[in-house]
């Protein structure tokens, strides 16, 4: 039969990655099927093929593992306890959160994939779903496992840092569930970015210790922020003070008004007729100088414009005001970001 | 006469913008007034007060208008010049090209009336005026001059010289506007055989301006 496989395989050249999967599905379920009717001496067979390093076909790490356990059980049947432990330790070495429901395994199997677990000291993640999570309401939960008691440190941080956030460290036999609140070390919400989670473990049973990493992304949801609004300028402010060419236009201006009121009683008058209302062309012309005088001096000596002064305190003071608004709506939105959680492969930043 | 026409005019024309804002403008004005004339009989001259009213209205941004109406006496000031009493109503209409700057026509109806004659004058005018305000913006410098394409006289041929000009002062206060204006109207009229007529006709006019509705 493997024979067969292997000159189908070599022949047909590159086999369907989907078919090679359905192999060893059902290599699986027939030997399943065969353990179930206890009919162990033609589920081994099965079973030796799928973890033999000669299976050609792609095998996963869950169908190996799955191998692994029936192997145990099946010798665990036929009194192999030693084979058994072996096969089950290899299933936890290669998948910590492995384990036998106890409602399908007799209690000797149950016994021997205990003894395994004993023996082998491993620690595991689980890796991270992807979850939306409102750090207000919701917690993201870790599920971590050791294989017996042990002393185990598990940890978070962004890969970028090295400061790290312990999520637990304590004694932990089995599988944990480790809340998160989506806050780091310094209280504030964990920034966007990549994250690594890393569990490490020693037994309490042996001197053995292990660890396990896995990554994951964080993204903000958060609604769109405001931009506050800009510095005011020049242009957006009135002057607060008059300039030393304003004070001279002032004068000037009581000059020009002083000079066409005697223009108009003296040249535009007839010289036939003669001025007319002269001393009050004078009166009207010497109020303008005076006027244009004392515009220059209180320009020049008080340069202040209390009014523009006090407008543009009202602007600045609008502007203040519609900014502390702008940013206590934007502190709203940011403190209701939502984390979004997604899986990340790899093993760096 | 027309002096005294157009140192109120001037004044109503020229308030303040606070006052300018308003939909409707009362003013009163009381003027000093000063006849000069001509007829060849050497320059007879003529002095009295002039007291006036009316107001003025917004329309938009640009355009306003003003009815004027006012009334007094000139007393004879001269040998040979005789005392009469003036009367006149007119109709001005402006538009602002620019803050310091409007464009101004008017039409007005004068008639001086003494023991021996009534003569009447219909007088329309165009001209600018020019306002500068001092730097605290209280104070205003106004300047106006028009000529008087349009002058009727009973009795007389059209001038041939008719110009206005007038300057002054405002301050401006709480929505009211305090002037003080002079002004001169001249008239030259063309020589009937030997005599030629001339008039002048010279004002100080203070105006105050009261604001009214609302801006």
């Amino acid at each position: 039969m493997k024979r067969l496989v292997l000159v189908l395989a070599l022949t047909g050249g590159v086999v369907p990655r989907l078919a090679a999967q359905g192999s060893t599905q059902d290599l699986l379920q027939q030997a399943s099927a065969f353990y179930e009717r206890l009919d162990v001496e033609r589920a081994l067979p099965l079973l030796r093929q799928v973890v033999s390093p000669s299976w050609p076909f792609e095998v996963t790490a869950a169908q190996r593992v799955a191998a692994y356990k029936y192997l145990g059980a099946c010798l665990a049947l036929v009194g192999k306890g030693d084979s058994a432990t072996l096969y089950f330790r290899a299933a936890i070495e290669r998948d910590p959160f492995a384990d036998l429901d106890a409602a399908v395994f007799t209690p000797a199997q149950l016994r021997l994939f205990g003894e395994a677990r004993r023996l082998t000291f491993a620690v595991a993640v689980r890796p991270v779903a992807s979850a939306r999570i409102d750090p207000r309401t919701d917690r993201l939960t870790f599920t971590v496992v050791t294989t017996h008691a042990g002393l185990v440190d598990l940890e978070l941080r962004p890969v970028s840092s090295d400061s790290a956030l312990r999520l637990f460290r304590g004694v932990s036999d089995g599988p944990r569930d480790v809340a998160w609140d989506g806050l780091l070390a310094d209280r504030h919400l964990a920034p966007a970015g990549r994250y690594e989670l890393r569990i490490t473990g020693s037994s309490q049973l042996s001197r053995r210790a292990d660890s396990a990493v896995i990554y994951f992304e964080i993204r903000h949801e958060v609604a769109p922020l405001e931009d506050t609004l800009p510095d005011l300028t020049a242009r957006d402010l009135v002057p607060e003070q008059f300039s030393r060419s304003a004070a001279t236009r002032d004068l000037l201006r009581g000059l020009v008004v002083a000079g066409t009121a005697l223009l108009i009683s003296n040249g535009l008058a007839s010289r036939h007729l003669g001025g007319s209302l002269k001393p009050g062309a004078a009166v009207l012309a010497g109020a303008a100088v005076v006027t244009g005088a004392v515009a220059f001096a209180g320009d020049r000596r008080h340069p202040d414009i209390p009014g523009n002064i006090v407008a543009n305190a009202q602007r600045r003071a609008e502007r203040a005001g519609q900014n502390a608004a702008i940013k206590a709506r934007n502190s709203a939105k940011t403190a209701a970001t939502v984390l979004l959680v997604t899986p990340a492969a790899g093993i760096g930043p | 006469m027309a002096a005294i026409g157009l140192g109120a005019f001037g004044i109503a024309l020229s308030a303040g913008p606070t006052a300018a804002q308003r939909a409707v403008t009362p003013f009163a004005s009381l003027s000093l007034a000063e006849h000069r004339v001509d007829v060849g009989y050497g320059v007879e001259r003529s002095r009295g007060a002039i007291l006036g009213g009316g107001a003025r209205v917004r329309l938009g941004a640009r355009v306003e208008l003003a009815l004027r109406v006012q009334g007094g006496w000139l007393n004879a000031a001269t040998p040979g010049a005789v005392d009469r009493d003036v009367g006149e109503v007119g109709l001005e209409a402006g538009v602002r090209a620019a803050p310091w700057l409007t464009f101004r026509a008017g039409a007005q109806r004068r008639a001086y009336s003494s023991v021996i004659a009534r003569q009447g004058w219909t007088l329309v005018d165009v001209g600018a005026e020019v306002r500068f305000a001092f730097a605290r913006g209280t104070i205003t410098g106004v300047t106006r001059a028009a000529v008087v394409p349009v002058v009727s006289v009973s009795g007389l041929p059209r001038p041939d010289v008719a110009v206005t000009a007038a300057t002054g002062l405002q301050i401006r206060r709480r929505g009211a506007t305090l002037g003080a204006l002079y002004s001169l109207e001249r008239y030259d009229f063309p020589a009937q055989g030997a005599i030629s007529r001339r008039e002048q006709l010279a004002a100080v006019t203070l105006r105050l301006d009261v604001g009214l509705g609302r801006r």
